[in-house]
């Protein structure tokens, strides 16, 4: 039964967490054999040396007895523990065997591995005996040896020790490889999903959060801050496409009829010529629209700060005021000005202007003939703070949000002219300045309150 | 004037053409920005209208191209709608002027007009700019008109210095905007319209002849008396 390709099941093998833990029980094992052979070596060395103790002092003990007694102790100590430790062999000095359970011939003097034939157990009825042999004084040939078995069951119980550790620490290595593979590949399966969640169209997807506030955490906050910026942006123009047909045709409708009832009803070089006229005023009309909503795009989609420096805000007020001032007066409005001297911010200077005039022309735009405008900058918290204040109808709190948008306009204010585009490039440009831009009741009217950030606001 | 157009969509160079030579200059039309090189490298233009994207070679490698070859004549750089940033990478690749696309033929007719008569760039040694019986003393701020003193606002200074310094040629609003006060877009409010009313109310009122005209579809020119256009 063989899982499908996409089965989800699949990638706890190939997960790289498992790879990892595969390679943790690999070095595990290694590093086991290692120790186990250092280890060994070590006991090896030690326990030959006791044996070899063992045999010198059992050799030297019977060497120091009378020749005479020699054969007679040898087959005391034979008979009495017929299966070693010790084993034994005198000969005289014509090399005969006198006594003794080594059944070997007479060795040369010196230390000697000897292959010994047992009749109790053992591997195949042999055990491998350490043997000392030494001549002595009436030349005769003493040999005591003794058997490996107390060293071998050492040895074994060392590499038993070993290949449990061993496997034990690589089975664990493994075992926590595929538990921290099963849950890396579950909380990336929740990525993944999400992901597939938004190309399948569902754009407010989210990737969860365990609320740990590990690794996983930061790189799904990540992702969620991306995913809104991109939804954001995809609002924004899915917004622009339905503001663009709603509000674009019906100004291209009136041009269109404008257009055939000349072409149908104009019947003079001045009716056609004032029927042109209109229809140019109408396209460049249409073409400002255009271009505004291009300038708001490309303000919204810039990279921050690029091309930022120091403006020094109370001057550019003065001017601005300087400019403005003839034209409310031309008007018949009081212009009242209280600028601070002296107050910088960190900015485009360009925009700042069309910022400041389209707040001072939406103020004229959308309050009766005579209404005075206020205009303050002042200290503020952060850098700065300027109003534009007016005594007109104002703003209800509810819709005040709403008017930053594109083509925006109040009920109250659909017969003014304007393309409805004049406070989304304010929202578009406060936004790229980091300027907190906030409505306010001025009792009556409207009063727009910037909050800029300092020439180092971050 | 002898000018070039590079242009490659026929329709608008044909367009730019017809409308110039009708007002007397001479046109030349290149379709690509290769042949536009050529051409303005070649020949003796006074103005040179280049269209922003070109085939072959866009109107930015051409103008660097020309200008690195030390070739200094004025450039009108024309551009797509709406392009915040084209005109300042337009400065920068050496045009002298831009005009974004579409546009109305007064506005480019007078842009022309301005870049062909531009002084030469030894401005250093005027300190006094005169027209008719109207003086500007830029060195002390002053305005005398014959031989009256004329009270100006910073600004209106600034407008009276640009308009005599292209004294009898068109300059439109849009090219006052850009100029004196710097805006880069186009505000709904008469601003320009009231500084010229209140520039006009200055110089003009009281006087026996009028300096300050008003350009019927096209914007506003400051000429002296019996001087015509």
């Amino acid at each position: 039964m063989r899982a499908p390709r996409n089965a989800p099941a699949a990638p706890l093998l190939r997960s790289a967490a498992f790879r990892l833990g595969a390679l943790q029980a690999l070095l595990f094992a290694l590093t086991a054999l290692v120790l186990f052979a250092v280890t060994w070596w070590a006991v090896r060395g030690y326990a030959e040396g006791q044996l070899r103790n063992a045999i010198t002092d059992e050799a030297g003990e019977m060497a120091a007895l009378a020749p005479a007694t020699i054969a007679g102790e040898i087959a005391r100590q034979t008979a009495a523990t017929p299966q070693g430790p010790f084993y034994y062999a005198y000969y005289d000095a014509d090399g005969r065997l006198r006594s003794g359970d080594l059944p070997v011939p007479v060795p040369a003097p010196g230390w000697a591995a000897l292959q010994v034939r047992t009749l109790a157990r053992d591997h195949d009825g042999h055990t491998e005996v350490l043997a000392l042999s030494q001549r002595l004084g009436n030349g005769g040939t003493l040999v005591v040896g003794r058997d490996r078995r107390s060293a071998d069951a050492l040895n074994d119980l060392l590499q038993g020790a070993f290949l449990w550790a061993g496997a034990a620490a690589v089975l664990l290595a493994l075992l926590g490889g595929a538990l921290a593979a099963r849950s890396y590949v579950a909380r990336m399966q929740t990525v993944a999903a999400s992901a597939a969640r938004i190309v399948a169209g569902d754009l407010g997807a989210r990737v969860p959060r365990s609320g740990r506030g590990d690794e996983f955490d930061l790189l799904a906050e990540a992702l969620n801050a991306m995913l809104a910026r991109i939804q954001s942006l995809m609002e924004g123009m899915r917004q622009v496409s339905n503001d663009i047909a709603h509000d674009l045709r019906t100004p291209l409708a009136h041009l269109r009829q404008r257009l055939e009832a000349a072409a149908r009803e104009a019947d003079s070089v001045d009716a056609f010529r004032g029927a042109i006229e209109r229809a140019l005023a109408d396209v460049d009309g249409v073409l400002a629209t255009f271009a505004a909503l291009l300038r708001i795009a490309q303000i919204e989609s810039r990279q921050r700060r690029a091309g930022f420096a120091t403006v020094d805000l109370s001057a550019l007020l003065n001017t601005l005021t300087e400019d403005y001032r003839p034209v409310l007066e031309d008007l018949g409005r009081r212009f009242d000005v209280a600028i601070a001297p002296g107050l910088r911010t960190h900015g485009d200077r360009a925009l700042l202007t069309q910022l400041l005039v389209n707040l001072i022309e939406n103020a004229l735009r959308h309050t009766p003939a005579g209404t005075p405008i206020a205009l303050r900058l002042e200290a503020g918290p952060r850098a700065a703070v300027m109003s534009v204040a007016d005594a007109g109808p104002g703003i209800p709190p509810p819709e005040r949000a709403r008017v930053l948008g594109r083509f925006v306009r109040l009920d109250a204010a659909r017969s003014t002219p304007g393309s409805g585009l004049g406070l989304a490039l304010v929202a578009a440009v406060a936004d790229l300045h980091g300027i907190a831009l906030t409505f306010e009741d001025n009792h009556p009217g409207l009063r727009v309150r910037l909050d800029f950030p300092g020439e180092d606001a971050a | 004037m002898k000018l070039l157009v590079v242009e490659d969509d026929a329709e608008t160079a044909a367009y730019v053409a017809r409308g110039l030579r009708e007002q007397g200059h001479v046109v030349d039309v290149a379709g690509d920005g290769r042949d536009g090189l050529f051409h303005a490298a070649e020949g003796g233009y006074d103005v040179l209208v280049v269209d922003r994207m070109l085939p072959r070679l866009d109107g930015l490698g051409l103008l660097r191209a020309l200008r690195a070859a030390g070739v200094r004549t004025p450039v009108l750089m024309l551009t797509a709608l709406g392009e915040v940033d084209a005109r300042v990478e337009g400065i920068e690749a050496g045009a002298d002027d831009y005009l974004g696309k579409p546009f109305a033929f007064a506005e480019l007719a007078a842009r022309v007009g301005a870049l062909g008569r531009r002084p030469p760039l030894v401005e250093g040694a005027t300190t006094t700019l005169r027209l008719a019986d109207l003086e500007m003393d830029l060195l002390r701020r002053e305005v005398r008109r014959a031989g009256r003193v004329i009270d100006l606002q910073p600004r209106e200074f600034r407008l009276l210095e640009y308009l005599l310094r292209h004294a009898g040629e068109v300059v439109t609003r849009t090219m006052l905007l850009e100029q004196v006060w710097e805006y880069h877009f186009d505000p709904q409010t008469s601003v320009v319209e009231t500084h010229i009313s209140r520039l006009r109310g200055k110089i003009d009122r009281g006087f026996d002849s009028e300096l300050l005209h008003t350009v019927r579809g096209a914007g506003y020119s400051l000429r002296a008396p019996g001087g015509g256009h």
